[in-house]
């Protein structure tokens, strides 16, 4: 299978129930969903239709009532909450709508946080916390607070701290949900660049605008999908950059063999 | 692992010192804790030394007798501490006395019956020690006279001789030889006066300096219940007396047809139940300290339960970027080591200090053991996770989505 048409995540019949009997309400009904590594999903749909509910169970901090979910073909439901976690540290970048950067930390511990949890050295935590924030334009802010920051800059900070440990699926709900346009549209770009990387990303919404960055917009309506539109082929989504050297000497090899011939 | 304990408490430490004072304040509920177990433990050890010290200096070649029980040592502590009959319970006489004068390689020997009697002299004292003795105590306590002469055994009347405190109680000066006092109903004269000695804690477990000398043959005729409570006695040949103690023994069982209550003793063992004694006290009292050190562990806790709460919102951050239960427990329980730790440290300090100004004033020293720095640290660690561990869990157990929404 090559790798830029690998299934990253598949959800099948998916319920998320809360309350029993006459009380139940579901948040999501016999759910199923497939995500290909490298796609750009957006999730729209009215206020409580479940989108929030999908997310943190994609991102390991929800369990669904029932059915599976499958990251990298494996089941990620069903598993112990430790191996949830060090999953959500490895595989699995938040971000959210009101940045959750902890108010005590300098930005560059708080964009470093997730690779305490991986175990590295606090020296080699620091140095690639800092590398990432360079690439968001924020170098210079690594020591300050997040409250000297600007909200779009916390966001960045935050986006910087969900790719920090180079996680395979990024979610963001409502990233651009507190930001003005300006700073929205940067975030944005940052996600375009992120997942132009190769990476994959699912993202919830109010905003019909911002569809434009997406390869994916599904609509969903009381817990199911209500309208699922790709509009990227699946062979043309961006391919990890580790993977692209595989790529490139592949295509390479095609050429030498059709020259030859 | 190591890494991970590190960026623990790295964690750790850095929380804490965003709340310095209150962290401080938490410190110092363990700290008094702490340091009131190690004040007494130090006060305890240093009386126990000094009545190793009294011994040693004493010389190796003393030797006590002493009445003692079939219990175990604990309950024959707990004796003497409840029961003032304990005295009666002594089946030591004054022929076992005469009895071991007799052996060889002993060159003295001073039976010391105690008793609490009323005094009165020029003045009238209630209660005062009357310990009947014999001329040899001066020698074999090494003791020395300010004035006058101890206890003659050709002495015609019933002389008595002081301890300095005593006289200045009885007589308003420490020079009242000549003067008379009447006990149980029989006059004395004091014919000396002992150079104060200073040693309130000994192995004879009399206050020198406020005791009475008077005969014991003496004594035994005017109290018919009177007992011995201890025999010293000082060998001649240090090499020997094992074999000294061993022949004491013998004797004494045979002299007294097979009774065994009672204890011959050299070295360190004549020290052996006062150290018992202050060891089962400084437990108590320890015991006492450990309840102000379990406020303080209360404390810790309170403050732990605060920052759970405070940081709830944190706690949702770190288990969604990748946190496990125990990453958080960790966490919270280094948090709650740290403060108990340096409360410990504090105390360590503080009670030491408190030791060094009672030694002032005092003739305790403070006692520097390792057995005390180990205490110190277990108490602080065992109170840390103890007081901790609730913290902890409940900070480890929150789930993540609601502590996400929490804003505190």
């Amino acid at each position: 299978m090559a790798l830029e048409n690998e299934t990253i995540i598949k959800l099948e019949n998916l319920t998320k129930r809360y309350g029993y009997g006459d009380a139940a309400s579901f948040a999501l009904k016999d759910f199923d969903l497939t995500v290909k590594r490298g796609e750009f999903i957006m999730i729209m749909g009215p206020s409580g239709c479940g989108k929030t509910t999908l997310l943190n169970i994609i991102g390991l901090l929800d369990t669904p009532t029932s059915g599976n979910f499958l990251l990298n073909d494996e089941s990620a439901s069903r598993i112990s909450a430790r191996r949830q976690a060090r999953l959500r540290s490895k595989k699995i970048g938040f971000i959210f709508q009101n940045f959750n950067l902890i108010p005590d930390l300098p930005i560059i511990e708080n964009v470093a946080l997730p690779l305490v949890y991986s175990g590295y050295h606090k020296t080699r935590r620091l140095i690639r916390a800092s590398e990432v924030l360079a690439r968001f334009n924020l170098k210079e802010k690594e020591y300050y607070m997040p409250f000297q920051l600007s909200g779009g800059q916390q966001q960045r900070a935050a986006i910087a701290r969900a790719i920090v440990a180079g996680p395979e699926i990024i979610l963001a709900d409502e990233p651009t949900g507190n930001l003005d346009s300006h700073s929205s549209q940067l975030v944005m770009e940052e996600l375009k660049r992120i997942h132009s990387e190769g990476n994959t990303i699912i993202m919830v919404t109010h905003n019909q605008s911002l569809t434009q960055y997406a390869t994916r917009v599904i609509n969903m309506l009381d817990g199911t999908i209500d309208t699922d539109l790709k509009t990227v082929k699946d062979s043309d989504l961006p391919v990890p950059v580790s993977a692209r050297k595989k790529k490139a000497k592949i295509k390479k090899k095609t050429k030498k063999k059709r020259s030859k011939k | 692992m190591a890494l991970l304990l590190r960026a623990h408490y790295e964690l750790a430490k850095s929380s804490l010192r965003q709340n310095r004072t209150r962290s401080y304040l938490t410190c110092l509920g363990i700290a008094i804790g702490v340091a009131s177990i190690i004040l007494i433990l130090s006060l305890m050890g240093s009386i126990s030394s000094l009545i190793s010290s009294q011994v040693s200096q004493i010389g190796s070649d003393l030797i006590v007798v002493r009445p003692s029980s079939t219990k175990n040592a604990v309950d024959s502590v707990v004796d003497e501490l409840t029961s003032s009959t304990q005295y009666l319970k002594s089946n030591l006489t004054m022929k076992d006395v005469a009895q071991i004068e007799k052996l060889e390689n002993v060159t003295a020997v001073a039976p010391l019956a105690v008793s609490v009697n009323s005094l009165q002299g020029d003045d009238f004292v209630p209660s005062a020690t009357v310990v009947g003795t014999n001329p040899n105590f001066l020698k074999i306590q090494n003791l020395t006279l300010k004035s006058g002469t101890f206890l003659r055994s050709d002495a015609k009347t019933n002389t008595a001789v002081i301890g300095s405190k005593l006289a200045n109680s009885l007589y308003g000066t420490n020079e009242p030889i000549g003067k008379s006092l009447t006990l149980l109903g029989e006059r004395f004269i004091i014919v000396g006066v002992l150079s104060e000695v200073d040693d309130p804690i000994n192995f004879n477990n009399i206050d020198l300096d406020s005791a009475l000398f008077v005969s014991a043959n003496v004594l035994n005729t005017i109290d018919n219940s009177l007992q011995i409570q201890q025999i010293n006695i000082r060998a001649t040949n240090t090499d020997k007396i094992e074999e000294t103690v061993d022949t004491i023994r013998e004797n004494l069982i045979a002299a007294k047809s097979g009774d065994t209550n009672f204890a011959v003793l050299h070295g360190d063992s004549i020290t052996h139940p006062a150290g018992t004694l202050f060891s089962i006290i400084s437990g108590i009292l320890s015991i006492v300290a450990g309840i102000s050190l379990i406020v303080g562990g209360i404390g810790v806790m309170n403050i732990m339960l605060v920052s759970v709460s405070e940081r709830t919102h944190e706690i949702g951050v770190r288990k969604a970027v990748g946190a496990s239960f125990g990453n958080i427990f960790l966490q919270f329980l280094f948090e709650s080591l740290i403060l108990t730790l340096t409360g410990g440290t504090f105390g360590l300090i503080l009670g030491y200090t408190l030791a060094f100004f009672i030694s002032l004033i005092t003739p305790f020293a403070p006692f520097i053991s390792w057995e005390i720095f180990a205490v110190a640290f277990g108490t602080s660690l065992a109170t840390g996770t103890i007081f901790g561990l609730y913290p902890a869990i409940k900070a480890a157990r929150k789930n993540p989505i609601s502590a996400l929404k929490f804003w505190g």
